[in-house]
Parts: C-alpha cells; structure tokens; sequence
C-alpha cells in the first residue's frame, strides 16, 4: 500500500436532477490514489447515476467534481478517459464480432515491422501474446483470446470487459477506475478473480470505485464503503470499522444517516 | 440437430452453405445441358457475374460499416455519364477513369456527411439515389452517349488468358478489399464501427471516421461498377439501373453475412455474385423465361435472410452452452 494517498477524485456537493427526479441530492465522494472503495446502495439509489457523473456521460446540475485537485468539466466519455479514468459499464460495450484479445488491444492495435506496418497491417500473433501478457499480469482468465466475443457466456464477457478496462487504468501512475456492477454475471471463481483484481489495481496505486449489490465482495476487496440512499449519502465508513449488519441497515433505511454527512 | 456435434454441423453451413449452393447449381446445369459445363460458357457467366460482383462489393462495404447505401444506381450512372463525356471529349482514359471514380467517392462522402447529422442513413441515400439519377440525365440530355466509348474494350470485352477483362478488375477489388478487411488496423476498426461503434468510441478511436469511411468505399465502388458497365456495353446510359442493387444486395445476403454489419467476408460476397449469374445464365441456356432470374433472384434474397437468421440463432445458442463447459475445463 502507498503510504502517501493524494485525492484521485473529489465530488462536493453533487446535485443532479432527471427532469423533476431529483436523483442525488448533496453528495460529497471522494476517493484516494491506491484506495478502493464500495459505492453501495438500493436499486434506484443513485449509484449509476453518480459513476456516470465521473465518467462524464452525465452532468451534474449543481455542485464540482475535481479530477487530481483540478476542476473538471466532463462534456463526453472520451474528456474522463483523457482525464485518465476507465469505466466498465453495465452494458460492457465490446465488438460482438471480433475475438477478446482485438477487443482488448481495440484502439492500440500492434502493426507489423517494416514497409506493412507503415500500410497498416497487424500483427495477429504479437496481438494474441500481448493479450496474453497483460491478462496475465492482472491475474485475469479469459476464456478463449482468439474467440468472437458473441460466443461467450455473458460472465466471460464480462471477464473480457473488465480486463479490457483494467489493463488500459494499469500502469498508468494516476489511474482512476470506476465499474458498475462488475461481478453481477459472474460464478464464484470468477468473482473472486475480481475481489483480486480490484485489491492488486489499488495497491498499484490506482484508485477503484466499484458500485456493487454484492457485500462479501465489498468487505473482501475495498477499503471503505459509502452507502446511498435515495439519492443521499447515508454512510461512509473504513470497511474495517463497519459490520456487515450496519452496512444493510444502512441500504435499506433501517438506520438513520451517519451525523455529519 | 440436437446430436453432439450440431454446432460444428451449423457451423459448417453457416461458412460453406454458399459455396455448396454453387456446386449444386453447376451440377444441376450441366446434367441438364451440354453447353453449360463448357469453358466459354464458365467465361461468359464470370463476364456477367463480374459487374455484379463489383456492385456487390459497393454495397457490402456500405452494410459491413453499419451502413446500407441505396444510392449506388444512381452513383453508377453520373460515372459512367461523366465517364462517357470525358471519352468522347478525347481525354486520357485512365484519367477519366480516376476522374468518375473520385466523384463517386464524393458523392459517398456527401452521404456520409449528411447521415453524421443524424438522419436515417436509408432516406438519405435513397434522396440521393434520385439526386445522382436526376444529374445524370441532365448531363446527358437524357441519351445515351456513344461516342469512343468503344475504345475501352480493354477493360470491358477482351479476353485475356481465357477470362474476360472484367474479372481481373473483380480480382484486384477483392484482393485488397480483403487483404485490407481482415490484416489491417484499418480494417479491424472498420467492421467494429460497423459492429459497435459506441465500442469503439470508448476505445478512443473516431468510429465516424470510419464510418464515413464506409460511404466512401461504397460510393467509389459504384463508380467502378458504372465505369465497368460503361466499358462493357460500350455506351454510357443515363438511366440508374436499379437491378444491380438488387443482386448486388443479394449476393451479399447469400454470403451468410448479417445486414446489420460489423462483419462480413468479400470472397464469399463473389460467391454469392457467381451464384446469382449462374442462376441466370442457366436459365437462359435451359429456355426459360428471363423473368424467372429477377423472381428467382427475390426468393433467394428473402431464404438467404430467412437461413442467416435461423442459423445464427441457432449457432449462438449451441456456442454458449459449448464455452461454459470449456471456461470450466480450462479453470481447473
Ligand atoms: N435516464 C434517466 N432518466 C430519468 N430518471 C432516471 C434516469 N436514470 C436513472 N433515473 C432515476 O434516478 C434514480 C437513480 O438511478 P440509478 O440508475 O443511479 O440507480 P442505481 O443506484 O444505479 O440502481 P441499480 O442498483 O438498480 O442499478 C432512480 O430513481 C432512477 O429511476
Ligand atoms: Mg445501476
């Protein structure tokens, strides 16, 4: 663990209405480089809502989010990512028809040496073993790299999604990861595969928040969880000074706000 | 279909049932007529079949991008016009060439453009399908044009080695259409903004780039085909031949290959192009009707739908349960 945590992402005040749905109301969130943190809460909460707010597919209607201690001004998707933050969505947007190691290396696609590079041809093997390189080092399996993504069960797809998100936030030195409901389609081993791969990116220093229904999850791979609900902040705890009751009292309302949130 | 080894038996159908379907036609011909088998005859249906095939290629470069472009006739037609007036002006034939060719990647553009604003890329291209017509009866009077159109003979009615002129033209299309589709970076972001584009958008890379990219080669395609024609009847028409949409649009529905884009095969769109000419020429040689080719032409396009959607649901459905059991084998 880095010893020296600078802010990754600040959120303060964060108001954001559908129409007359007011979907947050209040929110301050913040999450340190090498931290990862549960962003936990009931259906309909606010969850997806504030992760879009990160990733700039939304906007807040009031209130600043800043990116490394600078204010930002998410317009698109693509202003986040150069901001240097990844985001796996619910709907994993892959290439159906390409196999999961193209997926993977999609927009940094390895060319050929010499005069056939310079027209554009890739390398498919060089491809292949890149994929099987990166995968490896974050400890993710994926099923079959040189397989069309369509015919993969819907957890491999998530597998490929997740690695794809996480081999693009690794090694960068400030890498902020956001996934939203990443183990919703996965078995156990997968699951865990997950729990580790959180864990290792946060340790490399890379700031994680995962939106998540699934507590064990949670307790086993984050730091400190912030709970919603209905569109409030009701709790922001370290994992470690929390129980898994208070945690559900929380979600479902049963206890009242932490004071002084 | 419900034995062990169904998905490898759909799968081989699903890559290899066009290419049966030839076989089977050129069996049933040539037991019916002595003159089809015969090399001439194999040389004249490449002839028919390689117009077509290169307007084949127009719109399957069009649908592979995401994108089907109705206003290929049309682009065909102001070619070969503006093709006929530079000929019969005295200009450089292969200037002219380039010159027809470089207005229909234009009009592609102009497509492209407009569909970017957000409008249905169908209505667009059909607006413009009646756009080109228009200007090329404008251009032309409304008459065909004639004059020297007769000295591309080169590239439209000589033999060379056994095969006609305009099946070397298909060859060198193909070759790099397909060399470009499945071994470049350009071609693999190519179908996946074709597939996915919001994907690709995520990765960082511009997908409108590339999906314009897709009215280009389809509009630059079309002009080829309408040079071909040129080349090959000798005269530049003015009216838009609708027909070649239909087979074109055919042969690229044979070839197995979704209409929704994202992926897609020339060798098998030529397949599907020889298929639909052999159809033709052996109705012709067998005395039935020629109305017959244009019905039978139809069919074919709504089985091959029809076959396409069954056979990949039925294919998807086989592959998941198949890679669940090996994610398990491999986990252990
Ligand atoms: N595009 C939208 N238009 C209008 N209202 C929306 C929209 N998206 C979400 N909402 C509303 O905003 C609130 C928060 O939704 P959000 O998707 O953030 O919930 P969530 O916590 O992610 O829930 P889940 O666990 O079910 O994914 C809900 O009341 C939802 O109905
Ligand atoms: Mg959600």
């Amino acid at each position: 663990m880095s010893e020296q945590k600078s802010v990754a992402l600040d959120l303060e005040g964060i108001e954001l209405h559908y129409g007359y749905v007011k979907a947050l109301d209040g929110i301050n969130f913040k999450v340190n480089q090498g931290e990862a943190v549960a962003l936990l809460g009931d259906n309909g909460a606010g969850k997806s809502t504030l992760l879009k707010l990160m990733s700039g597919v939304h906007k807040q209607t009031r209130g600043t989010i800043r990116v490394h201690g600078e204010e930002v001004h998410f317009h698109a998707p693509k202003d986040s990512a150069n901001a240097g933050i990844e985001m796996v969505y619910q709907d994993l947007a892959l290439v159906d028809a390409l196999d999961s190691a193209t997926n993977l290396l999609l927009g940094r696609e390895i060319l050929r040496k010499g005069p056939l590079g310079w027209l554009g041809f890739v390398d498919r093997k060089k491809m292949i073993a890149e994929a099987n390189a990166e995968t490896e080092l974050l400890g993710v399996k994926i099923a079959n790299l040189t397989r069309p993504v369509e015919m993969l069960s819907g957890g491999q797809r998530q597998g490929v999604a997740l690695a794809r998100a996480a081999v693009r936030v690794n090694g960068k030195p400030n890498g902020i990861l956001l996934l939203d409901e990443p183990t919703a389609a996965l078995g156990y081993e997968q699951k865990v595969m997950v729990e580790g791969l959180i864990k290792r990116l946060a340790a490399a220093g890379i700031a994680v928040v995962v939106v998540t229904h699934d507590l064990p999850l949670a307790f086993n791979a984050t730091s400190r969880m912030v709970v919603l609900n209905r569109g409030r902040k009701v709790c922001d705890v370290q994992t470690t000074e929390t129980t898994y009751e208070k945690i559900v009292g929380y979600i479902t309302g049963a206890l009242p706000a932490q004071e002084g949130i | 279909m419900k034995k062990p080894d169904s998905l490898s038996v759909l799968v081989f159908i699903r890559s290899w049932g066009i290419t049966i379907l030839l076989i089977a036609l050129w069996a049933l011909f040539a037991s019916t007529s002595p003159i089809f088998g015969t090399f001439e005859n194999a040389s004249l249906i490449l002839g028919a079949a390689s117009i077509s095939a290169i307007f084949a290629a127009s719109i399957a470069m069009g649908v592979f991008s995401g994108a089907l472009d109705l206003s290929v006739p049309g682009t065909a037609a102001v070619a070969g016009i503006i093709l006929g007036k530079l000929i019969g002006g005295g200009f450089d034939p292969f200037l002219s060439i380039a010159i027809a060719v470089a207005i229909g990647a234009l009009i592609g553009y102009a497509n492209g453009l407009i569909v970017q604003t957000g409008l249905n890329p169908l209505a667009v291209t059909i607006g413009m399908l009646s756009v080109t017509s228009g200007l090329a009866a404008i251009l032309s009077d409304g008459i065909p044009l004639f004059d020297k159109m007769d000295t591309l003979g080169w590239l439209g009615t000589e033999i060379y080695f056994g095969l006609p002129s305009t099946f070397y033209v298909v060859i060198v299309v193909f070759a790099i259409g397909t060399i470009f589709l499945t071994k470049t970076r350009g071609g693999i972001r190519f179908l996946a903004a074709g597939g996915n584009a919001e994907a690709l958008r995520r990765a960082g890379v511009n997908a409108n780039t590339y999906r314009l990219l897709g009215f280009i080669l389809s509009g630059a395609l079309a002009a080829l085909g309408g040079v071909v024609t040129c080349a090959y009847t000798a005269q530049a028409t003015p009216t838009a031949a609708t027909g070649v949409l239909f087979d074109g649009l055919t042969a690229v529905a044979l070839s197995g290959i979704s209409l929704a884009g994202g992926r897609g095969s020339l060798p098998k769109v030529l397949v599907g192009a020889l298929v639909i000419s052999t159809i033709g020429s052996g109705l012709l040689i067998m005395n039935i009707q020629p109305y017959w080719t244009i019905t039978i032409t139809g069919l074919l396009l709504i089985s091959a739908l029809a076959g396409e959607h069954y056979l990949g649901k039925a294919v998807a459905r086989q592959a998941v349960g198949k890679s669940k059991v090996s994610a398990h084998k491999e986990a252990k």
